[in-house]
């Protein structure tokens, strides 16, 4: 979410496959269609046809159609080259994981960034696992953010979890793309509580390593932090849940009583544009 | 014998060949304590541990090499890509490094590995790509998919045992959805044969993968009609196995061939074209191709079953061939 935030409305942005929708959502995308899409159902913004990451495309977001990781941010740095060449100032802002950083393509991708000096955005949600395998077993050197010494741009490592702090560091390395001084490359350092997938059996991560984690989740700490600046009481917290949780039941409902694709979705004559 | 699943057989000569053969290692993501994608490496990091059971990062094209230049300095590695979906990642490796290597190097060289990886409509809809025409194009791989549990091992046993690149295409509707008798000993299915699965007269079904049991199951239903389908099991698509081939058209004088990749440029356009070649004389209708739609494979499971060829369209496809 921090990724995302105060973004210009055309800024394009490439969410990770993992957790998209907010990003989305933020773009004014509709829930009860995300979540219709992530039930592949018509309603979707890909009709059923894609994986559930994707997104409204006219609201500037690249859509995730293939299952391969790493390719997303060959194309974010094409959008921040379609961008340079037309002059404008707007930006683009990437988001992968820390497996992800081992692909070969994050490396070209992030050479050719730097040695063009596009205006992008590379962002690591540093969950520290790709499925069972932690960091430490295949992300050489320990640190995404220090691979950006090697193709001569800024790399900051933030904590993921302050919703905040990832805003603060975006928002600068946004700042500088949009000045023209080229891409920046930032670590945020998160966890995921829940499995890789949900029947994910686990076994590979030890309870107080989980336990420890919970204790850092982002949504009670931001909470904390909007409350001890006097932006919001416990009155206005109640009814931002409330409002939240009624929002999203409604989506949900929504999206499960939408209808299957049908035939008239197949578009079988709909792989090559007219 | 055992009763064994697909994905049973295929970790069952997986390991026996690591027992064997103490060059024989593998290589993959989570293949380690997870026991990999499916449950297609389960157990094998328990036994063999850490130094020939290796986790890797996600960095296909590395991983390939790292076979490529393993294989070259003579050990005999197994390398997984955990879904067929990602094989574009190390194309370079496959196609201009494993396959050239033995011809190259005017047969000096040679490359023992296996490159395993799951393809196919399965149970939880990911990754469904049929990329195998592909890799048949090119000389100098081996290309199989073997379509039971007596097969995956045989054909996994014979793959990492043979001096060549070898590319095993596991159906990932089939890993957990068949069980047969698998014998327990030493046994290979060779890697250059097409195996007829059921014998009849009047018609020839060609066909790789799961498409192989949706052809049984339709001769059984064809059967009761007194119509007698043959079905052959293209389990080796490089080098195929053309006489097999040939010799069930000349005998059933019709065609259907079927597969769940696209039909366009698909296999099946080379096994038609070869019995076009090579039979066309012995041939009383035009032969029909069973195959995708040209249009990327949708996710959604409602959209996925208008799309993939089923069972009925390879009835379909026979009950034309026998009218025409
Ligand atoms: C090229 C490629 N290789 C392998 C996979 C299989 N895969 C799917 S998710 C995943 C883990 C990704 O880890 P990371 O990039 O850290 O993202 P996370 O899931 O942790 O958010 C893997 C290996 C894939 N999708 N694409
Ligand atoms: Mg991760």
């Amino acid at each position: 979410m921090g990724s995302f935030y105060g973004l210009r409305e055309d800024d394009v942005i490439a969410a990770h496959y993992r957790g998209p929708f907010i990003a989305y959502y933020m773009r004014g995308a509709d829930l009860s269609r995300l979540v219709g899409q992530a039930l592949g159902k018509a309603t979707g913004y890909a009709q059923g046809r894609a994986l559930g990451f994707t997104g409204p495309v006219e609201r500037h977001i690249l859509p995730w159609v293939a299952g391969d990781l790493g390719t997303s941010l060959g194309v974010a740095v094409g959008a921040a080259l379609g961008l340079q060449y037309e002059g404008s100032e707007r930006v683009a802002v990437v988001t992968f994981g820390d497996g992800t950083s081992n692909r070969g393509d994050f490396h070209e991708a992030v050479n050719l960034a730097a040695v063009w000096k596009l205006p992008v955005v590379f962002v690591c949600q540093h969950n520290q696992y790709s499925i069972s395998l932690h960091a430490s077993q295949v992300l050489a050197g320990g640190s995404v953010a220090a691979r950006a010494a090697g193709y001569g741009i800024p790399g900051l490592a933030v904590d993921g979890n302050d919703v905040l702090a990832v805003q603060g560091a975006v928002g600068a390395a946004v700042g500088r793309a949009r000045g023209g001084e080229g891409p920046s490359l930032i670590e945020a350092l998160t966890y995921r509580l829940g499995g890789h997938w949900a029947a994910d059996p686990g076994g590979y991560r030890r309870e107080a390593e989980l336990q420890e984690w919970r204790a850092r989740d982002p949504i009670p700490r931001l909470e904390g932090a909007l409350r001890a600046a006097g932006e919001v009481d416990q009155g206005a917290v109640e009814r931002l849940w409330e409002g939240a949780r009624a929002e999203v039941a409604a989506a949900v409902s929504a999206a499960q009583a939408a209808p299957e694709p049908d035939v008239a979705a197949l578009g079988l004559d709909e792989a090559l544009a007219r | 014998m055992s009763r064994l699943t697909y994905v049973e057989a295929l970790v069952a000569g997986i390991r026996d060949e690591m027992r064997r053969d103490p060059d024989v290692f593998f290589m993959g993501q989570d293949v380690g304590p997870m026991g990999g994608a499916m449950g297609g490496a389960m157990g094998l990091y328990q036994e063999f541990g850490p130094r020939r059971v290796r986790d890797t990062p996600i960095s296909e094209s590395a991983m390939v090499g790292a076979a490529v230049g393993a294989a070259l300095v003579g050990k005999r590695p197994i390398v997984e890509i955990s879904f067929g979906e990602f094989l574009p990642t190390c194309m370079n490796q496959i196609v201009l490094q494993a396959a050239n290597l033995h011809y190259m190097t005017a047969g000096v060289a040679s490359v023992p590995l296996v490159l395993r990886t799951r393809i196919g409509d399965g149970p939880y809809r990911g990754h469904p790509q049929c990329y195998e025409a592909w890799f048949a194009h090119v000389p100098g791989l081996r290309v199989v998919m073997p379509s039971t549990p007596q097969d995956a091992k045989g054909m996994m046993v014979a793959a990492i045992r043979d001096p060549n690149p070898v590319l095993f295409f596991e159906h990932m509707f089939l890993y957990h959805a068949v069980r047969d008798d698998v014998p327990e000993g030493d046994y290979t299915t060779p890697l250059d044969r097409a195996f007829v699965r059921r014998e009849g007269r009047d018609v020839t079904v060609a066909a790789t993968g799961w498409m192989v049991h949706r052809a049984l199951s339709v001769a059984e239903g064809l059967a009761g009609e007194g119509i007698e389908v043959e079905v052959v099991d293209l389990a080796a698509l490089a080098p195929l196995d053309r006489a097999t081939l040939t010799e069930s058209v000349k005998k059933t004088a019709r065609l259907v061939v079927a597969h769940e990749a696209w039909k366009v440029g698909g296999f099946g356009a080379e096994v038609a074209s070869e019995v076009a070649e090579t039979c066309f004389y012995d041939l009383d209708a035009p032969i029909v191709r069973v195959g995708a739609p040209q249009a990327p494979v949708p996710v959604s499971k409602p959209l996925r079953d208008l799309f993939l060829p089923n069972e009925g369209d390879v009835l379909a496809a026979v009950r034309r061939v026998l009218a025409a």
